[in-house]
């Protein structure tokens, strides 16, 4: 394995109460790569995002976000870290036009506060302009660009997922989490998802992705890693892991979803 | 100092605003209306900020009425028993209502939907009761009076006329204000709260840090309305404080269109002319109109009877559009 | 403080808190099935006050035939409200329907002092005017009336949730509004169950607790009120935590006034109601906090 570790977590454990979602996961996440996590349903997946993202407080371990701890940073100061995520059930600002939700997504990168906004102070009129010229260079990334006055909540399932894709990569992010993107999405829209999930990989930052849909993750995975109740069973690339006894065990024992 | 604006069509409509406001309190115009217009200029201060509060950022408040009456509260004492100058006691009310917003803020949003409203009923119910006690204290019975007139220097605001331009100078800096930060990164924030508060964290808003900024906000706005109210009334008891007023305030908010601001001068006024208009035709049967006004404009008009008729106007609009005619 | 004072004030307390029990259960019944906060809950009980109170002495009706007219009146109320304010909406957001419920409260609230009567006015006594001694206390036989109807309603409800189909479908619906539509069960019919039950139980407070003391139309606001703060005390869930709440605030309320604390004399009883109100919300707020903290 070359490249350095963006993400690496040690002994990473989750309880609920007496029930222990994840159970001292050793992970390493490389740097610019496209790493896939699946596994069985409540396999722990999810709260491996919230973790990492800090939703939920860890119970046991430690996260290292490019050499440093992670643990106690807010969630909301993670965006400016450069770890952002999107959701599966996608949270879109439903009171915005499209183009307004990208624009949310570069509030980390930008600064001027109360004052500034109330007296449309020079500095916040600068940094509205490069917001709106940001804001539009990611919205035509995804494709979305010529909806940008539209409602957000007027478009279809899975152009809302490019929104929030398109709102996410507007944080400038090194680490970007997308949870479950390809769900509800149609054979020609998960093309395109793998395609735009590639060229975020060209832009330098890292991928990692929780999928349940298996073409698509062999397809664009560099790295996947396999949980099962809340612990890593394997880890590999795509081949090695479609041959992996363990990880067919915990498939076939779970139940027909 | 403002910020750019939808479309010409709104920079039009402001100075039609403009013109008819200043033009008004003149005899040969609405000059006999000229104390109701002041009153609704102060409720339009508090309303924005609840428009604020509520509308852009999704939260509630049941107990607005006890910022406002904090206002109008510190500002009589501390200029009457106290002696001080108008002005500082106003800059005194506003930093002091703020600080208390600031403080009951963080544990107060962490309670969400039914039990934030009751939460802050509470506290305006609570507020509403230490302004009673208030009054034993500093005044008479039932209120504080000889509140002075604001001037400056020699000039003192001791007339409708001068009170008018006054408070809707104030009334004005408060929308324009108001304006700018619903439109910049600040406003998206809070909207953003409103509409995801995970998706908001996880792109680097400080949830809690916002609704607490913008309930201050919205209190030193409803303070400096208490503190011009005092002054233009020269009298505060407890009575428009109570948890009534508060629910009018909600009502003025919703009418203008939770989510505008402009709306909240039309939300304000025609509420405020609405309760008064029916006190004197109906009597007593004004509290039975106006429950049923409240409850069909809710099921009716939920998004505010201003923001429907904006949306309507903006329809017309885009129709002449699409014909090629440019309006 | 005197054993026989004691007494009173604890009979005292327990008698006006049995009155919040009542509208508690009101509040927690629609909350438990709607999720929604009723705030016309109070005036249900001043209906079953006032609503008697026309029937006996301008309708010529005989005592016990108006008493439940009276009551079927006040759910009849309950059930306009719903279907006419509360179901209409559609995607009516939490402030909405706060609003509604007030604006219905306010409408209530001035048609009974318009159409009914602005006076304050006293039902005659159930069971005669003569104290009854207990435990060196003299207690007003209406005091046991409505203490006794409290636990009957009380029962009689849980008993009505846990045996009868109808009861069960609601407490289903409160549990899991979902799954109890996958399996049939109506959530607007439920609704609507619960709007008239809360508000036939609110016209039985009003209904047992006229005769002890004098009602007009503004009495609703603040029994809704001290109802609201028993409900909370019970967590909004629970019937039996709402009726517990609803006796301790009328305790505490009872000795704050007898031991003459500060702010708290009769004058202020009501403030109370507010503190315990503020201090149970600070308690859930902090509980929110510790949540967070611990995950």
């Amino acid at each position: 394995m070359n490249g350095s570790v963006i993400l690496e977590t040690k002994g990473l454990t989750k309880a609920f109460g007496g029930l222990v979602a994840l159970d001292k996961v050793d992970l390493s996440i490389e740097t610019s790569k496209i790493t896939a996590v699946i596994g069985p349903n409540g396999a722990g997946k999810t709260t491996l995002f919230n973790l990492i993202t800090g939703v939920y407080p860890v119970s046991g371990g430690e996260i290292y976000f490019q050499g440093a701890l992670l643990n106690k940073v807010p969630p909301h100061k993670r965006a400016s870290l450069g770890i952002v995520r999107t959701f599966q059930h996608v949270y879109l600002f439903g009171n915005m036009t499209v183009l307004e939700n990208v624009m949310s997504g570069q509030h980390p990168r930008s600064s001027y506060g109360f004052l500034e906004a109330a007296l449309s102070l020079p500095k916040a009129r600068r940094e509205e302009e490069a917001i709106s010229l940001n804001a539009i260079k990611y919205l035509n990334l995804v494709g979305l660009g010529t909806y940008a006055e539209h409602d957000a909540l007027s478009l279809p399932l899975g152009q809302q997922k490019l929104l929030a894709i398109a709102r996410a990569l507007a944080t400038e992010p090194r680490l970007i989490l997308l949870d479950e993107p390809g769900a509800g999405l149609n054979t020609l829209e998960k093309r395109q998802l793998s395609d735009l999930i590639r060229s975020i990989k060209e832009m330098e930052i890292t991928v990692l992705l929780v999928e349940h849909d298996m073409p698509l993750v062999m397809g664009i995975a560099e790295w996947v890693i396999v949980l099962d109740s809340g612990q890593k069973i394997a880890e590999g690339t795509a081949a090695q892991i479609q041959k992996n006894p363990k990880v067919i065990a915990a498939y076939l024992g779970e139940e027909v979803e | 100092m403002i910020a750019r604006l939808k479309s010409n069509w709104s920079y039009l409509a402001i100075a039609t605003l403009f013109a008819f406001l200043i033009l008004a309190p003149f005899d040969w115009f609405l000059g006999q209306y000229t104390t109701l217009m002041i009153v609704i200029g102060i409720y339009t201060i508090v309303t924005v900020g609840l428009c604020l509060l509520m509308g852009y950022t999704g939260q509630v408040s049941l107990g607005q009425a006890a910022f406002f009456g904090m206002g109008a509260y510190i500002s009589a004492i501390l200029s009457t028993t106290y002696g001080f100058n108008p002005w500082l006691a106003m800059l005194v009310a506003a930093v002091a209502t703020g600080a208390f917003a600031y403080i009951i803020g963080y544990p107060i949003f962490r309670l969400k939907g039914n039990y934030l409203a009751m939460a802050t009923l509470g506290l305006g119910l609570i507020m509403w009761i230490v302004f009673k006690q208030l009054n034993q204290f500093f005044g008479e019975p039932d209120g504080i009076s000889g509140i002075p007139y604001l001037s400056i220097g020699g000039f003192v605001f001791n007339t409708s006329f001068r009170r008018y331009f006054l408070v809707w100078f104030f009334c004005l800096a408060v929308l324009l204000i108001s304006q700018n930060i619903v439109r910049s990164r600040t406003g998206r924030a809070l909207r953003a709260i409103h509409g995801s508060e995970a998706a908001a964290e996880s792109i680097g808003i400080n949830v809690d840090q916002f609704k607490v900024k913008i309930l201050v906000l919205s209190a030193v706005y409803a303070s400096l309305a208490g503190s011009l109210f005092a002054h233009h009334l020269r009298y505060v008891g407890a009575q428009p404080f109570d948890f009534m007023a508060s629910v009018k305030l909600v009502v003025m908010a919703v009418i203008g269109g939770l989510a505008s601001v402009w709306g909240a001068i039309f939300g304000a006024g025609a509420t405020h002319v609405l309760s008064d208009e029916l006190l004197l035709r109906f009597g007593d049967w004004d509290v039975i109109i106006y429950g049923l006004i409240l409850v069909l404009v809710m099921i009716f008009m939920p998004e505010g009877l201003f923001v429907r008729l904006k949306d309507i106007l903006e329809r017309l609009r885009l129709r002449y559009r699409r014909r090629g005619v440019e309006p | 403080m005197a054993s026989e004072q004691f007494v009173q004030y604890l009979i005292s307390g327990i008698t006006s808190g049995s009155i919040y029990a009542l509208v508690g259960l009101g509040f927690t019944i629609i909350y438990a099935v709607t999720k929604i906060i009723n705030f016309a809950q109070g005036e249900f009980v001043m209906l079953g006050g006032l609503v008697s109170f026309t029937l006996i002495y301008r309708a010529g009706i005989p005592l016990v035939p108006a008493l439940i007219l009276a009551i079927l009146i006040a759910a009849a109320v309950g059930a306009a409200m719903y279907l006419l304010a509360i179901r209409p909406p559609k995607k009516a957001s939490v402030v909405s329907l706060i609003i509604i419920t007030i604006g219905v409260a306010m409408f209530v609230r001035g048609i009974a002092g318009q159409v009914l009567t602005k006076e304050f006015i006293r039902l005659p006594s159930f069971s005669g005017e003569k104290s009854i001694s207990f435990l060196g206390a003299s207690i007003d036989p209406q005091a046991l009336w409505i203490i006794g109807t409290m636990v009957m309603v009380t029962i009689i409800l849980h008993l009505f949730l846990t045996y009868t189909m109808v009861g069960k479908a609601l407490k289903a619906c409160a549990i899991n509004p979902v799954a109890s539509s996958l399996v049939g069960i109506n959530p607007k019919t439920m609704a609507l169950i619960a709007f008239v039950l809360a508000a036939a139980i609110g016209g039985i407070g009003g209904v047992v607790f006229a005769p002890l003391t004098l009602m007009s139309y503004q009495g609703g606001v603040m029994l809704g009120l001290k109802g609201f703060v028993a409900a909370a005390i019970g967590g909004f869930k629970s019937p039996v935590a709402a009726v517990i709440g609803g006796l301790l605030l009328g305790i505490i309320e009872s000795f704050a006034v007898a031991a003459n604390w500060g702010p708290f004399t009769s004058a202020y009883k009501d403030a109370i109601a507010l503190v315990v109100l503020l201090l149970i919300l600070l308690i859930r707020s902090g509980k929110l906090a510790e949540e967070e903290r611990a995950g």
